[in-house]
């Protein structure tokens, strides 16, 4: 489909004003109006009321007096008065003298404003920005090096010599696998005469599954993958994860690009009953969201435009490297992204809200469904039985109403006060036990008690169950991991109301001081002065003890009314009413539905992923842009449809308000993958030249735009944009090409006459050192000491570690969701740091400490800070400790008890080179004086085993 | 301390100070760090984390008091004597409304009387006695407005200026600012509340897209900073060593590779890391305060929250007296199953609710600011009060409590550079909505940054195509606040 342009949209209308031939208004006042004043007067920014997009404003306003410029109000406002500086604009320069003639002119000449002209403040750049161009065809016998080496020779600069091979093997398998060569690689490699071992080795690691651990986890950064929804609940998703292991996949299988990022567009739609396909859409819905629930109807539209503009913003900027999300309140002041570019997209994405959803074939399906209807009909046969048994058993009490309501003398239980006196009895333990709670007779916890009283008997009566007269309250209670106590037993014996003990068992128990005789209790959820209502008891008895062992009933609801609700009077009639014999059959029923229910569980569930769901009433149209970003102020109405900036590319597409929401990601989709779209291999090409060098030839990998940086070597991104598209999408071929390159292969030695003029290097006359990520330090430490599970050979399949994500945190719930660092590593967590679930607004230690990005953002690229947390949590943490034994024990092991030797084959592990004399030295005092694991503790605190050079 | 200690302490100091003792190691941190820094900062007369600033500033540090639950501005600091006249009678010009939680019944006032303070006679609650003694050294800001009416969203709208998680906190751009007066101790301290963290957690004191250091330390009374201590199993002799050792394979590695200032600085965070070791504790040892001290804060208080509110205000004189440049010191926590049982959401048992948090929050906040006054720190200290939003002048449909109303609510600030006695701003006459000078978020970080010695608008950092700013793309300088 194509874009047909709608008039109000063109700003360069060849509009000629009728009164005087010279004064163009499109190409004469508009301009005038875009610089000094739509700044603060536009649709979206109305100050003063006046918005000078249209005339209205201006004509309600009384401003313009057609043909007279002197009574016009307007010329007074940028002209000034008696000579008075003019008061318009409020900011920035006053209009030159010519531009206040130009508009003089207009007046004078009618003040007409064509028709439908909407006037729009102009981004910085527009269509011509470079990113959006197409790719420039490719130049015969070019080179990576040498579109490298001639802008290095332009700066008078010269490449590195080679790197020595234990440094490059060393630099590509971290490059490509984010973990160290083992010592007999780095010797082989060493060692070879292989004119090809360089390429082979390329193969090689291309083909380790632990490139997809490496790779996927750069592309999850970009996509800003997390496992928890942010926000004030931060609730963990439990099947996110299907799609990290989706991502590992289909970087190790080389996935073609485009169809990967049609896969998370629109996975759902592509492969519809294929869960392999439809779990790329995890995508749309793997960032944070706020699902707190709100009642106010503008806030509730709000955070919904809120979700919809994170989904706006991540695919934007992962996959088109531009700032969408920037034109949500206004047009971009950057780049020329309309307003209703982002509300085409927000219509794009309108069906899609976030949730689990079953991920499955047909076929499963069906088999689940195969297995569940015989015990389903079952299940329903038993509670029939059950239901007509007890309907029977209710039925004889309901005629038997009268007899069984004279027993009920007292009245019901009361929440905020309930009384039982009884002839006095010693006591030094009080029993409360709940029978039915006052929500779900079947239940027989949930209850909330403010206050028991237990008063003795005689004269001077005094609540003796208070703690400050020595009472001791005990019961099982709801539990707040870290707020030990909040709903505790203490709470019932406190004399204070407003907060209580929350019972998670049947009881409350008060042990007494000592034995007493007692001959009433008191007690109550809520005080009378509380509004609030809490679940209560709704049948009790209460029982005593001298000495905690035998108990004896006082006193029970059995004689007072059954609570409001025909639910509490059926179980009371129900109690009272059934023979034995029926309740043996009773029971027995209860048994069976139990037993079939629990076989009932044991079917497996469907698989689920956090793939979200989708809704067509959502979806329905029609939809309009939100001025200022305001979901209560509807503007001009939009359809899904590709951006405007790039519709003379080929294959924009303008969708049907009616358009399916499938139909809405899939041609979105489409259009973002389509050969002539020069964004989307621009971006990925220069991703990849980042995550190889450092930097890309973009800095600001997600943002091509303006505020963007711009490229060092342009004429390369699009040589590698190119060769991308001629691999077919596929990375592998473009990895091995670039690793090739004698750019690639240079050594990373520092020259000052260089650095001096090119400090960081981007023009690359060195390889870039860098740090490990926080990944892959972690994942270095477990390697070296052997811990690491599924590592080479034990690396099998492209995910080789799939499946739910460990923690490194304790994942605490009551109502919001509280993460707390572990002190202690558990062997449970000696994966690959790739497979941690990663919590938003967490904190865990070494992955914080060393720059891992919190995942609430989209991370094109990571920080590299030195900071002493780093040091304290290095030598300090169990973890290292862990660690260091371990890595002593692998060194006994594998080098006999000779500590020289040893500590040879620690520095082979841990740097991938021999020890020095005086390396050897200092070390073996250190380990003869303090042991092994202690020297083990400095080595993993080393500054040469995190930097790659 | 004892003197056993002291004696240690001295020893190693002496040992890892291989640079010139108390200068240079942030600075050469801060240098290291300056490549990415170079790259997103503005390219300006003003240079991240070496204590410039654009103007000359009043304060030095920031002491931030933060309420979460939203505490209520018409039942502790704004006086509203209509509700008292029409309690009982709809809110005029509202009709039946809705809000967060759902229908609000009719007015409903405030359940404890308002008191004259101090010299200006200003009334606050009768609940906060202890706080009327600071009433003249006040700024308060009445007419606050707030985007979001939840509490996640608001507290981090309230500490970041963006609604939406993931952008750094006033105290991470105060780091990034100033970078640190005391190099033993972390630049900005996070002081959770025993009940457990606010709403939203961590992202209150994020250094979102800044640097990681430039993130909240978290340390309380309660808890101390994560892996200060060495292990236990590592002695005391057998950890000089190491640390002598380390520094010798670090400094051979940097030797051979010159230039590599990463290398440098990471020796140097070594030393670092050392140094706070050392002093971080020394902060937490509240036993080394007189008694009187401790009689003034109620640390030992029957009431076991209130003794530890008071133990963390303590902690954080104590900080900031050692130069930490951000304190967040938290009264409260999130949001549990039960309404307004851990922090200030009274949604349905306002009495209740308020009668435990006022004296917890009450005489340990009132001795801080004693404290801070009569030691002097108050004069370069800036202190902020905060809460995410308000609540609403109506009593919620069927219950005793309020409603969330992020239209209007109270801040305040103190100390360093501020007017006192002053009300700036107010709600309608009911609480309702902000109505005289109505204030955003982005106001207050503007003056708090002024005061800081920062053009609010030029204190800025590049992320995903924008120089973002404390104050997004908003905020005045409230100059009626300033002394």
């Amino acid at each position: 489909m194509r874009h047909c342009l709608t008039t109000i949209l063109l700003i360069i209308l060849c509009v000629t004003c009728t009164a005087d031939e010279k004064l163009d208004f499109a190409a004469d006042v508009v301009p005038i109006l875009q610089e000094h004043c739509l700044r603060c007067h536009s649709s979206n920014n109305r100050k003063g009321d006046v918005s000078l997009e249209t005339v209205n404003d201006l004509r309600d306003g009384d401003y313009l007096v057609a043909g007279k410029p002197e009574e016009s109000h307007l010329i007074e406002l940028i002209a000034g008065v008696d000579d008075e500086p003019p008061e318009m604009p409020k900011e920035g320069k006053p209009l030159s003298k010519e531009q206040v003639d130009v508009i003089r002119q207009w007046i004078e000449g009618g003040a007409d404003w064509p028709e439908d002209l909407v006037v729009r403040e102009k981004s910085r750049a527009d269509e011509s920005w470079w990113s959006l161009q197409p790719l420039t065809p490719p130049e015969d016998g070019r080179t990576i090096d040498t579109y490298i080496d001639a802008v290095l020779k332009r700066e008078k600069l010269q490449r590195n010599p080679h790197a020595s091979r234990a440094e490059l093997i060393r630099r590509a398998t971290y490059d490509l696998t984010g973990l160290p060569p083992t010592p007999e690689e780095v010797e082989q490699f060493v060692n070879s005469d292989d004119p090809e071992a360089w390429p082979k080795l390329i193969d090689r690691l291309l083909e380790s599954p632990h490139y997809g651990e490496r790779w996927g986890r750069h592309w999850l950064d970009v996509v800003r993958f997390g496992e928890s929804n942010g926000f004030e609940r931060n609730v963990i998703y439990k099947d996110a994860w299907p799609f990290r292991d989706y991502v590992i996949r289909s970087i190790n299988e080389d996935k073609p690009f485009n169809t990967f990022i049609r896969e998370h567009l629109a996975g759902d739609v592509f492969g519809k009953d294929d869960p392999q396909v439809a779990v790329g859409t995890v995508f749309l819905v793997a960032g944070p969201y706020d699902d707190v629930g709100n009642q106010d109807p503008v806030q509730k539209a709000q955070i919904r435009a809120n979700t919809i503009d994170e989904m706006i913003r991540a695919s934007g900027e992962a996959f088109l490297g531009l700032t969408i999300g920037c034109s949500r309140c206004h047009d971009h002041k950057f780049d020329p992204i309309r307003q209703e570019d982002y509300y085409s997209f927000y219509a794009t994405f309108s069906g899609v809200s976030h949730g689990s959803a079953p991920l499955v074939t047909p076929q499963q399906r069906d088999e689940r469904n195969a297995a569940l209807t015989p015990l389903e009909k079952q299940l329903s046969e038993l509670q029939t039985q059950q239901k007509q048994l007890s309907d029977a058993i209710v039925g004889r009490g309901q005629n038997r109403l009268a007899e069984h309501q004279a027993v009920w003398t007292r009245p019901a239980v009361d929440p905020t006060g309930t009384e039982d006196t009884f002839d006095p009895v010693a006591a030094k333990f009080v029993r409360l036990v709940c029978e039915a709670q006052d929500t779900n007779p079947a239940s027989r916890s949930g209850f909330g008690i403010g206050e028991f009283e237990v008063w003795s008997a005689g004269d001077n009566s005094r609540n003796v169950a208070l703690a400050s007269n020595g009472g001791k309250a005990s019961g099982d209670a709801r539990i707040i991991e870290d707020f030990p106590g909040a709903y505790g037993p203490q709470l019932a014996i406190d004399g204070r109301t407003g907060a209580r003990f929350i019972a998670r068992g049947s009881d409350l128990t008060i042990e007494l001081a000592e034995v007493t005789s007692i001959n009433r209790v008191f007690f109550f959820s809520s005080g009378k002065e509380e509004t609030r209502r809490f679940r209560f008891v709704a049948e009790y008895r209460i029982e005593v003890s001298t000495d905690g062992m035998s108990w004896h009933t006082v006193t029970s609801s059995a004689d007072r009314k059954p609570i409001a609700g025909d639910q509490f009077q059926r179980h009371r009639l129900l109690l009272r009413e059934a023979t034995s014999k029926e309740q043996t059959q009773l029971r027995d029923l209860k048994r069976k539905i139990a037993a079939v229910k629990a076989t009932i569980s044991k079917v497996p569930t469907l698989p689920t992923a956090w793939i979200g769901k989708r809704s067509a009433d959502d979806a329905k149209g029609p939809f309009y842009i939100f001025e200022g970003g305001s979901p209560q102020k509807k503007g001009r109405e939009v359809v899904p449809a590709s951006l405007s900036a790039l519709q003379n590319q080929g294959a924009g597409y303008r969708l049907e308000a009616a358009a399916a929401e499938s139909v809405r990601r899939q041609a979105l989709a489409d259009w973002i993958v389509h050969p002539t779209n020069p964004l989307t291999p621009r971006v990925l090409a220069n991703r990849l030249w980042h995550y190889h060098f450092g930097t890309g030839i973009v800095d600001t990998p997600s943002d091509l735009g303006y505020m963007g940086g711009r490229p060092t070597h342009p004429a390369l991104l699009d040589y590698l944009a190119r060769r991308l598209l001629d691999h077919g999408w596929k990375l592998k071929p473009l990895h091995r090409e670039i690793m090739l390159s004698r750019t690639y292969q240079q050594s990373s030695a520092n020259r000052p006459e260089a650095a001096k003029a090119d400090a960081d290097a981007r023009l690359l006359w060195r390889f870039p050192p860098r740090r490990l990520s926080a990944e892959e330090i972690r994942d270095t430490l477990l390697d070296v000491a052997g811990l690491l599970t599924h590592r080479g050979a034990k690396a099998k399949g492209p995910v080789p570690d799939g499946g739910p994500g460990f923690r490194l945190y304790r994942f605490m719930q009551d109502n919001v969701c509280t993460y707390a660092p572990l002190d202690k590593h558990g062997p449970e967590t000696y994966r690959r740091a790739v497979y941690h679930q990663n919590a938003r607004a967490s904190v865990v230690d070494l992955m914080t400490d060393f720059d891992q990005p919190d995942c609430t953002f989209s991370a094109p690229r990571r920080a590299e800070t030195t900071t002493p947390l780093q040091a304290l949590t290095m030598l300090n943490h169990s973890f290292t400790m862990d660690v260091s034994v371990a890595l002593a024990k692998r060194l006994e092991k594998e080098s006999g008890p000779t500590v020289r030797k040893q500590i040879q084959r620690a520095c082979q592990l841990c740097y991938g080179r021999a020890a020095t004399l005086e390396e050897l030295k200092s070390c073996e005092e250190y380990a003869t004086k303090h042991g092994m694991p202690s020297l083990c503790r400095v080595l993993l605190n080393t500054s040469e085993l995190i930097y790659v050079r | 301390m004892t003197d056993t200690n002291a004696v240690i302490r001295r020893q190693f100091l002496g040992h890892v100070a291989t640079a010139p003792a108390g200068i240079g190691l942030m600075h050469l941190l801060a240098g290291e760090s300056a490549r990415a820094e170079d790259e997103n900062a503005p390219k300006a007369d003003w240079s991240p984390g070496m204590g410039k600033t654009h103007h000359a500033p009043k304060a030095k540090r920031v002491l931030q008091i933060f309420c979460p639950g939203a505490a209520s501005h018409m039942d502790l600091w704004e006086h509203k004597p209509s509700l008292e006249k029409h309690h009982g009678k709809p809110l005029p010009g509202e009709g039946e409304f809705f809000s967060f939680q759902g229908k609000n019944g009719n007015l409903m006032r405030s359940p404890w009387d308002f008191v004259p303070c101090g010299e200006s006679g200003k009334r606050i609650t009768s609940m906060l006695p202890g706080m009327a003694q600071h009433v003249d050294d006040i700024a308060f800001f009445h007419a606050m407005h707030s985007k979001s009416n939840t509490h996640g969203p608001g507290c981090i709208f309230m500490n970041s200026g963006h609604p939406l998680e993931g952008f750094p906190s006033a105290g991470a751009w105060t780091s990034y600012a100033l970078g640190s007066l005391n190099e033993n101790l972390p630049a900005y301290v996070a002081i959770t509340d025993l009940r457990g963290e606010p709403p939203n957690g961590k992202a209150n004191w994020s250094n979102g897209f800044l640097p990681a250091r430039h993130q909240a330390i978290m340390m309380s009374d309660q808890k101390q900073i994560r892996n200060l201590q060495r292990p236990d199993s590592i002695g005391e002799a057998e950890e000089r060593d190491a640390r002598s050792l380390l520094n010798q394979l670090n400094q051979k590695y940097a030797a051979a590779n010159p230039g590599e200032s990463d290398l440098r600085a990471r020796i140097a965070a070594y030393e670092l890391g050392g140094r706070m070791q050392l002093s971080a504790p020394e902060v937490s040892e509240l036993s080394r305060e007189s008694a009187a001290t401790h009689k003034l804060y109620g640390t030992q208080d029957e009431n076991r929250l209130k003794a530890a509110y008071a133990r963390n205000c303590l902690l954080a004189r104590r900080l900031l007296e050692r130069d930490v440049r951000y304190v967040s010191l938290y009264c409260a926590s999130r949001a549990s199953g039960v309404d307004g049982l851990l922090n200030w959401d009274a949604h349905k048992t306002l009495k209740a609710d308020y009668e435990r948090h006022c004296p917890i929050f009450d005489q340990p906040t009132a001795a801080l600011l004693s404290d801070l006054k009569q030691s002097g720190l108050l004069k370069d200290t800036l202190v902020l009060w905060a809460t995410e939003f308000g609540r609403m002048p109506t009593h919620q449909d069927g219950t005793a409590g309020r409603d969330h109303n992020p239209d209007g609510f109270t801040c305040w600030m103190m100390g360093a550079g501020v007017k006192g006695g002053v009300s700036y701003g107010a709600t309608d006459e009911f609480g309702r909505r902000a109505e005289v000078n109505p204030t955003t978020v982005w106001d207050f970080y503007a003056t708090v940054l002024h005061l800081l010695g920062f053009d609010h608008e030029r204190l800025t950092w590049y992320h995903n195509g924008l120089d973002r700013r404390l104050t997004d793309v908003h905020g005045n300088v409230i100059s009626e606040v300033l002394a």
